[in-house]
């Protein structure tokens, strides 16, 4: 991300700018995530409103998991780059 | 992997997802009961054909023997595959999973053999058996069958090849996603527990035959 605008004031602050881990993630894993937290962080919750089974949504969320340390850990290494 | 709401899968594709990867939709306790109920009903249909499962995907007319014991021969199989598949996936898993997923998985992997079960339940299976037996150890003609019985015990035995991939397919999914693990770990690990079962099975249905 490149360009950072608050639309009170019309400032606007060029430099480079990392995405937060969560908005990284595909669309789907973010409505995935979403739904999981009005769920109240029950998988069984979400596998009834998924249609799918408890393991098949425990592992979707493992998966996410995975993708959010990848994340986290490519910003770390950026920041010590940077550094 | 993306997971779209089930209900926006066409039937089609919902179909196959049913057939070849059921517990992507059940799991767990419903998995188990419904899987326990068609290896019961297995063995009943077993029973009444003289088809025994005495091995993990053994098929084999013969003995004659109680009702306990052909339901006993379903449960073993059932339960010698899912031990080491639980020990293995508490080595090999990332995940924490749940023991009764391993359970249910691999107790519905088992239904197409209720399939066999009726498929071998044809009189003329035990005819064209028993001639093939006959045959072997030298005592020809003591057993008629027709053209036609050879013909439906052939149907059956492709059946029953089919069923029994379709089974080992149907474990090895359970595993893989009531384990969640997948990649070369998940299938060399499969095929240990899958060949030590056999062997432990095979033991244990002997031994209660006796």
């Amino acid at each position: 991300m490149k360009t950072l605008l608050c639309e009170g004031c019309q400032t606007q602050i060029d430099g480079v700018f990392d995405l937060p881990a969560l908005a990284q993630l595909s669309v789907e894993d973010q409505r995935f995530l979403l739904q999981f937290v009005k769920a109240s962080g029950s998988l069984k919750e979400m596998a009834k409103l998924l249609g799918l089974s408890y393991p098949t949504v425990r592992n979707r969320l493992d998966d996410i998991i995975e993708r959010i340390k990848l994340a986290e850990n490519s910003e770390q290494n950026d920041g010590k780059e940077k550094q | 992997m993306s997971e779209t709401p089930a209900d926006s899968r066409s039937p089609g594709s919902k179909l196959m997802q049913w057939l070849f990867n059921p517990f992507r939709f059940t799991a767990g306790s419903k998995a188990l009961g419904s899987g326990l109920a068609a290896i019961l009903l297995a063995g009943l249909f077993g029973w009444m054909g003289n088809t025994h499962f005495d091995g993990i995907i053994d098929v084999h007319a013969g003995v004659e023997a109680p009702l306990w014991c052909f339901m006993a021969e379903g449960l073993i199989d059932w339960i010698s595959m899912a031990i080491p598949l639980v020990f293995f996936g508490l080595i090999i898993s990332n995940s924490s999973f749940r023991l009764i997923d391993v359970l249910g998985t691999q107790a519905l992997a088992r239904w197409p053999y209720l399939i066999i079960s009726l498929i071998m339940l044809p009189a003329a299976n035990r005819r064209v058996n028993a001639y093939l037996l006959s045959s072997f150890s030298q005592a020809e003609g003591s057993v008629t069958v027709s053209y036609g019985d050879f013909a439906i015990f052939a149907m059956a035995m492709i059946v029953t090849v089919c069923m029994a991939v379709w089974t080992v397919a149907l474990m090895y999914k359970g595993y893989s996603l009531s384990c969640n693990v997948k990649g070369p770990r998940a299938i060399i690990t499969f095929i240990i527990s899958f060949v030590g079962s056999e062997v432990l099975s095979k033991a244990a249905v002997m031994y209660i035959l006796s």
